[in-house]
């Protein structure tokens, strides 16, 4: 079947079976590394993506369900205001240690950053809670988060 | 792995009325995909339905609110017709999953999946949800105490899906005190251990009525009858704890498994309910 969405602002198609899972057509198809395969069942967000703007675990994701949708992964975060600003922070604060879990994490971050962006510990561990480090570095992923929005709030919150 | 995708409603139905084989309808895709993952689901045909925005409407009226089979959690979460009607509905489903999977995850695939540790089912049927069900021929509407009838068995033949879950606004707002309390080994992404979900009207020390349902302590989620019948009409002064208890373990048959001990989820509800009564 094929399928049209586009994909960091790019649109793509591809025919393929419309139950694939968007992870495996992201990094077979389309080579994008940067999504990982962990528990594959939704539990550690390694795979997160923005559908339509919302994260969500592209491991339990046909490719079917993004038809038509926008997909964005971490690669085109570098080139956003609010991207490069989480990944200075995440840089400066050393949050990143195996680095497998970050480009979830990045996504997830992104995503509360351009929706609330409010520098609230208690709020940036609900809406990072769908993302797990093994490496259990927390601490030091919350302090990022709360220095990007901290300092988002310094620009008056431009996107 | 057959797959189909009606371009509406009616389509579907038509299509699954003359269907043979075994076939399961792909919403958000948060259960199936875990199940295709672990080797469950093979030869059977997948349906997608998830662009089948008719199913994904809330619907108010005078005296009840419609949900679509369609409705993620999200939408539930950030719904103001579900905070001004039933907050207690919202409150008790923050910690459902993960926001990632709230994204995704609908209320009908909670429902139809039919996992006994589904955290909406205590929810709906302390709420006394009902469910319309709708063929290419029919529509009915059913209790959801009446849904299950085993271990992921349900009332819904095989021509047939969950169209819109149905809350009443006639008795919620008569109750005085609310709980829903989930236990599982951590809070974001948990799978229930034990669920409590009740709701208590009480005057003058006496309780007028009260609800209970269990998740995960039966082969399906359940409304506790005789530990609600014990409790009407009495005070609580009147109330014997070890009557309870006993009520409890006849309505109660919890399981031994991956997550916990049956010992540890009797107990834990119980601990739960009997804070509920006392403090």
């Amino acid at each position: 079947m094929k399928i049209s969405f586009t994909l960091n602002n790019k649109k793509v198609s591809i025919d393929t079976e419309p139950t694939k899972r968007l992870l495996d057509v992201l990094r077979e198809d389309f080579k994008m590394m940067e999504v990982k395969e962990s528990c594959g069942e939704g539990e550690c967000g390694a795979c997160t993506v923005l559908l339509d703007d919302k994260p969500v675990t592209s491991c339990l994701l046909n490719i079917i369900h993004v038809e038509g949708k926008k997909v964005f992964t971490s690669e085109g975060l570098s080139k956003k205001f609010l991207g490069k600003l989480l990944i200075d922070c995440f840089d400066e604060t050393n949050a990143v240690q195996c680095g497998f879990c970050f480009p979830g994490f990045l996504v997830t971050s992104y995503h509360y950053l351009k929706t609330d962006g409010e520098a609230n510990l208690e709020k940036i561990k609900v809406a990072l809670s769908g993302n797990i480090c093994r490496c259990t570095g927390y601490q030091k992923i919350f302090e990022s988060v709360m220095l990007a929005c901290l300092r988002n709030d310094s620009t008056g919150g431009k996107s | 792995m057959k797959f189909y995708k009606p371009d509406n409603l009616n389509e579907l139905l038509g299509y699954i009325n003359n269907l043979e084989n075994k076939f399961y309808l792909l919403a958000g895709g948060t259960d199936i995909n875990v199940q295709i993952k672990n080797g469950f689901i093979n030869d059977e045909e997948i349906i997608y339905i998830n662009h089948l925005d008719e199913l994904r409407n809330i619907e108010d009226s005078e005296r009840e609110l419609k949900l679509g089979t369609l409705v993620t959690f999200a939408e539930i979460l950030n719904s103001d017709l579900i905070s001004n009607n039933f907050p207690f509905l919202q409150e008790s489903l923050k910690n459902f999953a993960s926001p990632l999977l709230q994204n995704m995850a609908t209320i009908g695939g909670n429902i139809a999946n039919g996992s006994p540790t589904a955290d909406v089912l205590p929810l709906l049927l302390v709420l006394e949800a009902k469910l319309e069900l709708v063929s290419s021929n029919s529509s009915r509407v059913v209790e959801i105490k009446d849904y299950f009838t085993g271990y992921k068995k349900t009332l819904l033949k095989s021509d047939e899906i969950i169209k819109n879950i149905i809350l009443s606004k006639d008795k919620y707002h008569l109750f005085t005190k609310k709980l829903y309390k989930k236990v599982g080994a951590r809070n974001a992404l948990t799978i229930a251990k034990a669920a409590i979900a009740c709701l208590i009207k009480t005057n003058n020390q006496v309780i007028e009525d009260f609800v209970i349902a269990a998740g995960s302590l039966n082969e399906f989620a359940r409304r506790l009858y005789r530990v609600e019948n014990y409790l009407i009409g009495k005070k609580f002064s009147e109330l014997d704890y070890t009557e309870i208890e006993t009520l409890l373990r006849k309505e109660i048959t919890p399981i031994s498994d991956i997550r916990s001990d049956k010992e540890y989820r009797f107990q834990v509800f119980y601990n739960l309910l009997e804070n509920f009564l006392t403090v």
